[in-house]
């Protein structure tokens, strides 16, 4: 398999704090990953640092073999491979959900407003948010928020899609829309990482689940493996607190 | 609702070009045919404003008034016999030493006198008018009876501050001495209702108010026992620039005009003065509506000059705060050169922005426009420099609530719009500046506001708003209260109609808040595929 992101011995301070403590993954083309763990384990921070929101404090990260932290990397074009959606949706206050879709194609891939409009409404349609092309981001609920930020990721055409816990901000009866989208888009074979608290979600939707603890990746497998025959103790008490909690 | 909002932009637009355009005789014709004479044009019967040419009063510079009186016909004389033409530039008093020594002007013909500490910045010709000083009561007062300054003994006095009418109340024993005030329409209100028990004047402006408003009284002092003035604070000279070559020649034309004269023109001045034939009784509402229709276009003018001033000022300095605003979001570089010129940029907008807010608008205006012609030999038309000023002023103020308005965008549009890759420019460009802009709107109306109201400091240079010619109106009728119950309504009607205007923009940006899919359908298309 093709290998698209690789990350190697990343680590990330914020001054004291050590977040990132040497992680390593590689990322194939088509696999959906989901990155579990506690809160304050580092999993957005990886995320993060993928599309360099985060600038890692040492290590390496390959996007399809090329350092993305070399100098003479364009960041403007790494972020067009890689759509990020975020846990508060982000959609842009000022424009409507077209628009939304729209902003990023015209600016960065230079698409003439015709295609672009007519790939951002493919794209809203696909998430079944079609009919509210019109409508601005506060007319919205969170979950159709959370899917024209799918859209907008997704008008990009991106080569993977990083999700940093998309169900987190919704309430519960809007969480199911939301996962039911992210579930047809690793259908279509779409290569995904995703952080999640969604126990269930991780594991039907997954090819490979990855526990972090304390800035390290405490294990990585199958979802098969992961929930039902966990290997570290601290996976399995993760897993417990987890599932007493529902 | 649309349709009444387009016409009232279409109002706001036009109404201040209507007052532009009025080009200024000095920027046109050679500065050595003029003979520029500064003057309040507001202390009949030495100066006034009339809206007419009548009686031969001479047009004021940049306006479509025209300015009378003792000084103006003095000045016709002067102009005549040097052998220029005459050119009234109407100038609020304290801004016309600064106009003199900048060049702004060429004389003052102001009913100034010649005092020991005017002569320190500006040369003074012979005196074109004696003053006697007197004591401006109110009739009924106990001072009514007085004949010499010890009657005075507790009262409560003031005059015009910087003139030698203030300094002068020092010799009566035991007085009183109140603030000085700025301009004699300041003191007939104090007198009137009673904040002061009387203020010094002179025979001529005592004989003017006394004729127009039948309550004041003046008191004429007997030989000897009134101010002691010296010959150089009892006359009114014709104030020049320092060593000015027009000394000589003025002086020759003044030694021609005889006491006789002199004598004859105040008298006529003091018959013509605007109000003097008026019936001093009739109410409120009689006034009002005399002072509209006698001066409303005079007013109009004024508000729309105030207008297009605060209009343009605001939005010059909305603009100066977005770029500076801006500015400061770009991450600093990593280059030590490109550092260096931002750090330095920065700390320039920092000395800017806390100059502009720490030194009061009239101070700056004093500076700018008197100082840069003083100094350094700048000469700006006065409409451009009070847009100047207001400009870089509100852009002080802008700077700091753009700074603001750019905090509340949250940080999460930043991050969304780097991760789909765009630069920092793009960023600002379709993403925060949208957004600062609707979040700093209220603050930039309040700006509109304010700058409607303090355009008022501006007659220091004089620039003609509402304010100053309302000066200039209640300096001839006498009728204060009317006259600025009616420039209060002007200014509200001014300053409502902006924030109306402005909460509606507030509304159309911000939109209804819910949203129906099938509500729009024309432009909707048809879902393509849904599963």
């Amino acid at each position: 398999m093709e290998k698209m992101i690789e990350i190697k011995d990343l680590h990330k301070d914020f001054g004291k704090n050590h977040i990132l403590k040497g992680v390593n993954l590689t990322i194939h083309r088509g696999e959906v990953v989901t990155i579990i763990g506690s809160s304050g384990s580092g999993k957005s921070t990886l995320l993060r640092c993928i599309n360099m929101l985060e600038e890692p404090t040492s290590g390496d990260i390959l996007f399809k073999g090329d350092s993305i932290l070399s100098d003479e990397y364009s960041l403007s074009q790494l972020r067009t491979h890689l759509g990020m959606v975020f846990q508060q949706f982000n959609l842009f206050e000022n424009k409507n959900a077209l628009q939304n879709c729209v902003i990023g194609q015209v600016q960065v891939l230079k698409r003439s407003q015709k295609e672009a409009e007519k790939i951002a409404m493919d794209n809203l349609c696909k998430v079944g948010m079609g009919e509210f092309q019109n409508a601005s981001p506060k007319q919205l609920s969170g979950g159709q928020k959370q899917r024209v930020a799918i859209a907008r990721a997704l008008s990009m055409n991106p080569d993977c899609l990083l999700f940093d816990e998309p169900t987190s901000a919704l309430d519960p009866e809007m969480v199911g829309e939301v996962l039911k989208t992210i579930r047809e888009l690793a259908a279509e074979g779409l290569t995904m990482v995703v952080v999640t608290h969604e126990m269930g979600f991780a594991k039907d939707v997954s090819d490979r689940v990855v526990f972090m603890d304390q800035g390290v990746i405490a294990e990585e497998n199958t979802p098969e493996e992961i929930f039902n025959h966990p290997k570290e103790l601290r996976t399995k008490e993760f897993l417990k607190r987890i599932l007493e909690q529902h | 609702m649309k349709k009444w909002m387009t016409w009232l932009f279409a109002f706001l637009l036009i109404f201040p070009a209507l007052t532009w355009g009025n080009s200024e005789a000095t920027a046109e014709t050679n500065d050595e045919d003029l003979f520029r004479v500064g003057m309040e044009a507001g202390y009949p019967p030495f100066n006034w404003t009339q809206q007419t040419d009548k009686n031969g009063a001479v047009p004021i510079d940049g306006q479509k008034e025209y300015a009378g009186g003792y000084d103006v016909e003095i000045a016709r004389k002067v102009a005549e016999g040097l052998g220029k033409k005459l050119v009234i530039v109407k100038i609020s008093w304290d801004g016309l030493a600064p106009a003199l020594t900048s060049g702004k002007i060429d004389a003052i013909i102001a009913g100034m006198s010649p005092t020991e500490e005017r002569k320190k910045a500006i040369d003074f010709s012979e005196a074109y008018h004696h003053a006697e000083l007197v004591m401006m009561v109110k009739k009924g007062s106990p001072f009514e009876e007085a004949r010499s300054l010890a009657d005075f003994e507790g009262a409560k006095i003031t005059g015009q501050l910087g003139t030698l009418h203030y300094d002068a109340i020092d010799q009566i024993p035991g007085v009183q001495k109140e603030l000085a005030m700025d301009d004699f329409p300041a003191m007939r209100v104090a007198l009137e209702s009673g904040v002061i028990d009387g203020y010094v004047s002179e025979n001529v402006e005592g004989l003017t108010a006394r004729k127009i408003n039948p309550n004041f009284v003046m008191v004429q002092f007997d030989e000897g026992k009134g101010f002691e003035l010296s010959e150089a604070d009892s006359t009114v000279a014709i104030g020049l620039r320092k060593g000015s070559p027009l000394t000589e020649p003025i002086n020759e034309v003044l030694g021609n005009i005889s006491r006789e004269q002199r004598e004859e023109i105040m008298a006529t001045a003091i018959e013509q003065q605007p109000g003097a034939e008026d019936d001093a009784t009739g109410g409120f509402f009689f006034w009002v509506k005399k002072i509209v229709e006698e001066n409303g276009v005079m007013f109009l003018r004024g508000a729309g000059m105030t207008l297009l001033i605060s209009l343009i000022g605001t939005v010059l300095g909305t603009a100066i705060g977005m770029a500076i605003g801006m500015f400061r979001t770009i991450p600093t570089p990593k280059k030590a050169g490109k550092r260096g010129l931002f750090n330095f940029l920065n700390t320039l907008f920092s000395i800017y922005i806390e100059v502009f807010r720490g030194t009061p608008m009239i101070v700056q205006s004093m500076v700018i426009y008197y100082g840069a012609a003083q100094a350094f030999g700048i000469n700006i038309n006065r409409t451009i420099a009070a847009i100047i000023i207001v400009s870089i002023n509100t852009g002080a103020y802008m700077t700091e609530i753009v700074r603001g308005g750019i905090f509340a965008v949250d940080k999460g549009q930043f991050e969304a719009a780097q991760a789909i890759g765009m630069t920092h420019y793009q960023t600002m460009r379709h993403i925060v500046v949208p957004q600062v802009i609707r979040n700093i709107l209220p603050a930039t109306g309040n700006e509109f506001v304010i700058n409607i109201k303090d355009t008022s400091v501006l007659n220091v240079i004089a620039v003609s708003e509402l304010f100053f010619q309302a000066k200039t109106v209640s300096g001839a009728n006498f009728r204060f209260f009317e006259t600025f119950s009616v420039v209060c309504v002007i200014y509200f009607v001014m300053t409502f109609a902006v924030t109306q205007i402005l909460r509606r923009i507030e509304k159309k940006l911000d939109g209804p808040g819910h949203y129906e899919p099938y509500g729009n359908q024309m432009q909707v298309q048809k879902p393509e595929t849904i599963d």
